[in-house]
């Protein structure tokens, strides 16, 4: 990335070495080189901290079959049911809520205040209801995402330029109009930041369910791994994951910057 | 074309200031050889139309801004950093919202390790001298605009300077309200004799306050005219309304007038350029 | 929204309106589970529910798991006060520091860090150190970019200020830097507590041991059905409670804002 010094005009040319690059791969470097250390030193418990040449034998492994992919798409689809579920219920209620402002000083304070509390322990209830297969981790992942994503969309609504809003109806839109045309377009970003913020509830609620009880998926394989002091494979899964989710993450605001290029 | 007119009592000296950024669009000279003093006492108002460089100049005269050409002298001394003789009161809000109005004026008492009892004591006579006794308690956020800077005043003033530096300090209140605190300040200024340097765009304003009011040109900003205001001291607001003083109002309007139509056609031309490369 | 608020507004209707679907609901499922059409071994009538509070309190010891789970959730808190602004302080004042993490404490931050809780419990075995660390490592990388948001997000003015008095570095921080950043700091620091106590709660559920977390799985277990949702209750009680709190202290410690 070239920068260009404001006060002088000087360019400097783009440069892979800039001093943050070199601190991150010192850091790094460093971080790799005291783990190595640990490792071999036989101060901790074996196998807590395990060589980075087993660590990289587990991934491979991982990697290279079969189940594991088909244990991430076990849950790739929980918890991609339970964000289409949980996110869109939460769309229609924010919108609802955020439109209507009695309705929302009736029951957006439960939702404000139910939201931040621990949604796992409902786990019990949910297997009770749907049986212990994916059908409760759908349904805790729905529980979890459903709250922020309604939050997210009143606070949206509410904040929807007024002027747009009288526009619509001075051409007389109908509901769905003003919903399609009008709303959701004026709130892509609480929208956006929404869902990225279900979809990281979503993962983790449908990631516990699976840890507690499950016999398929990503949280299923690493409760496994710990059961048998597998520890370089559950190392192996933990940096899958969380390599995945922090991409998942990024590319769902990319997506959400994009959309936003486009219309400015 | 101004007589600098450096007088060996002068008690700051701006010798030939040169101010250049560079832009994207290329180098910008902002301060193009500015050269004036500042007489004891006196009230020295710089004025000139949006662009013309006198926030620049402003901070090169508060040693915020170093990168320049030329020099500025106190008191034999060059200044290349904040002086100590020099207080700054900004345009923007600038009190602190988490200090109550007394810790707010206390500040610089503070710094000099001033003991607690006798800052309090002097914070007060400040407080009292812009009028807001009685609200020594209170927080910047439970006043009005204008009683904020005026604690910004207060706080300056507290830490006693030769010199007084104001930037527009009343740029953002209404009119009425900003003669009066232009009052407040005459007041003031006429009791401490103190040495006052105002940046301002407002020619009532400057013409209400000023010993010598110093007219700029648009950028480059240079000192276009230096007029002297002969109107009888000590003034107030009432002044405004007077024959005299409409007369100096009217002389640096049709200067200013000038400088600020170039201003508006070089932003006009600057959006066009906008518009057609995008 | 305060009762002061509703009565400018002229009326308590949104509120009670509110309260009112709750109890219907209430009402409804008490309805529909006594007369068998929902199976009450999945829901239990909610008289039989509210009729078990009692029980829970006294048997299951709710006040010393109730403590045990505010210990927990409070150490974790202390230690990501400590942890997380001092390491938004020094990411802000090394800036290189900053421009190389930064975007990893970010990247964290949407990262599903409690899954890491099988790896604690091989390090700290299934104590109460796993629940802790996990609630202080989840709840850290809000703390730490709010503090540096805080900082960085001083307005130009009150630096300039502090400069126009010529203040040294170490008192350009503390005088003002520092204070102008406090309100954004705690806001940080209240979602961090947030965090701390879901996951502290969470991990209890999850490794069966701690204080009300572990209620709930115990009570699961047994199949005590009336037992598991109360108990369930009583966290989200206890969840909403701590929510409230962290509110009125943080609006307490602003009052200048």
């Amino acid at each position: 990335m070239a920068a260009t010094d404001r006060l002088t005009g000087v360019t400097h040319p783009a440069s892979v070495l800039s001093p943050a690059t070199l601190l991150r791969a010192a850091i790094i470097l460093g971080v790799l080189a005291i783990w190595e250390f640990l490792s071999h030193s036989g101060w901790l418990y074996r196998d807590v901290v395990p060589s980075l040449l087993a660590i990289g034998h587990a991934l491979f492994d991982l990697l290279s079959h079969g189940e594991y992919y088909f244990n991430l798409g076990v849950t790739a689809a929980e918890v991609g049911f339970a964000l289409l579920v949980g996110g869109g219920a939460g769309v229609v209620v924010g919108i609802v809520l955020g439109a209507n402002r009695f309705l929302s000083k009736a029951f957006e304070p439960y939702l404000y205040y139910l939201g931040p509390t621990p949604k796992i322990i409902f786990f019990p209830i949910m297997i009770m209801y749907f049986g212990v297969g994916p059908e409760s981790k759908v349904a805790l992942g729905t529980l979890s995402c459903f709250f922020p994503v309604a939050l997210s969309v009143a606070a949206g609504m509410r904040q929807i330029d007024q002027v747009l809003i009288r526009v619509g109806h001075s051409f007389r839109a109908n509901t769905w109009q003003m919903v399609t045309k009008i709303y959701l377009p004026a709130m892509r970003h609480p929208i956006i930041n929404g869902v990225r913020l279900g979809l990281g509830v979503a993962l983790i609620g449908v990631l516990l369910a699976e840890t507690k009880l499950s016999n398929k998926g990503i949280g299923y394989l690493i409760i496994q791994a710990y059961s048998i002091f597998d520890m370089p494979r559950m190392y192996a899964m933990l940096i899958v994951l969380f390599v995945l989710a922090i991409g998942a993450n990024a590319l769902v605001g990319r997506l959400g910057g994009l959309h936003a290029i486009k219309r400015t | 074309m101004a007589s600098p007119n450096q007088s060996s009592n002068a008690i700051l000296t701006a010798d030939h200031i040169n101010v250049r950024f560079e832009t994207a669009e290329g180098p910008v000279i902002a301060v193009d050889d500015v050269s004036f003093d500042v007489r004891p006492g006196e009230f020295l108002s710089v004025i000139g139309p949006s662009g013309c460089g006198k926030s620049t100049l402003f901070n090169v005269i508060g040693g915020l801004l170093t990168s320049h050409q030329g020099t500025v002298t106190v008191g034999g001394e060059t200044i290349d950093g904040p002086h100590q003789s020099i207080g700054m009161v900004f345009q923007e809000e600038s009190t602190f919202p988490w200090r109550t109005v007394t810790d707010n004026v206390a500040f610089p008492l503070e710094l000099i390790g001033m003991a607690k009892d006798k800052r309090i004591e002097r914070a007060k006579h400040f407080i009292g001298m812009v009028g807001l006794n009685g609200f020594e308690n209170r927080y910047p956020g439970e006043l009005s605009g204008g009683m904020r800077q005026r604690v910004s005043l207060a706080r300056t003033l507290a830490s006693e300077p030769k010199i007084l530096l104001m930037d527009e300090p009343f740029a953002a209140l209404d009119e009425q309200t900003r003669l009066l605190l232009g009052d407040k300040v005459l007041q003031i200024q006429q009791q401490l004799k103190q040495t006052t340097l105002l940046i301002t765009h407002n020619i009532t304003e400057a013409v209400q306050m000023s010993d010598r009011i110093l007219v700029m040109t648009y950028r480059p900003g240079k000192v276009k005219r230096i007029v002297d205001i002969d109107l009888p001291r000590p003034r107030t607001s009432e002044i405004v309304g007077s024959e005299a003083f409409g007369r100096y109002v009217a002389q640096i309007w049709s200067d200013l007038r000038e400088e600020a139509s170039r201003g508006m056609r070089d932003e006009e031309q600057h959006a066009m350029n906008e518009g057609a490369s995008s | 929204m305060s009762a002061a608020v509703a009565r400018r507004s002229g009326s308590y209707m949104p509120q009670a309106v509110g309260i009112g679907s709750l109890v219907a609901f209430f009402l409804g499922m008490e309805l529909l589970v006594q007369t068998g059409l929902v199976n009450r071994f999945i829901v239990p009538p909610p008289s039989e529910i509210i009729g078990s509070f009692g029980r829970v309190i006294v048997e299951e010891h709710v006040f010393s798991r109730f403590l045990q789970t505010l210990t927990e959730c409070l150490t974790a808190g202390v230690m990501l006060t400590v942890f997380g602004v001092a390491g938004g302080v020094l990411m802000n004042r090394f800036k290189l520091l900053q421009q190389a993490c930064e975007t990893w404490v970010a990247a964290m931050a949407s990262a599903p860090i409690v899954l890491m809780y099988p790896l604690f419990m091989v390090i700290f075995g299934r104590s109460a150190w796993t629940i802790i660390m996990m609630g202080f490592v989840s709840a850290l990388p809000p703390v730490i970019l709010k503090t540096i948001e805080g900082i960085s997000g001083t307005r130009k003015v009150l630096i300039n200020v502090g400069r126009s008095f010529n203040l040294t570095p170490s008192q350009q921080f503390w005088k003002i830097l520092f204070p102008a950043a406090l309100p954004t700091i705690f806001v940080g620091i209240r979602l961090g507590l947030i965090f701390a106590l879901i996951n502290v709660v969470g991990v209890e559920f999850l490794i069966n041991y701690g204080g009300l977390g572990q209620l709930i799985n115990d009570l699961a277990e047994r199949y005590d059905l009336a037992g598991t949702y109360a108990a369930i209750c009583f966290v989200i009680l206890v969840s909403v409670l701590f929510f409230i709190v962290l509110e009125k202290v943080e609006r307490w410690l602003r009052p200048i804002d």
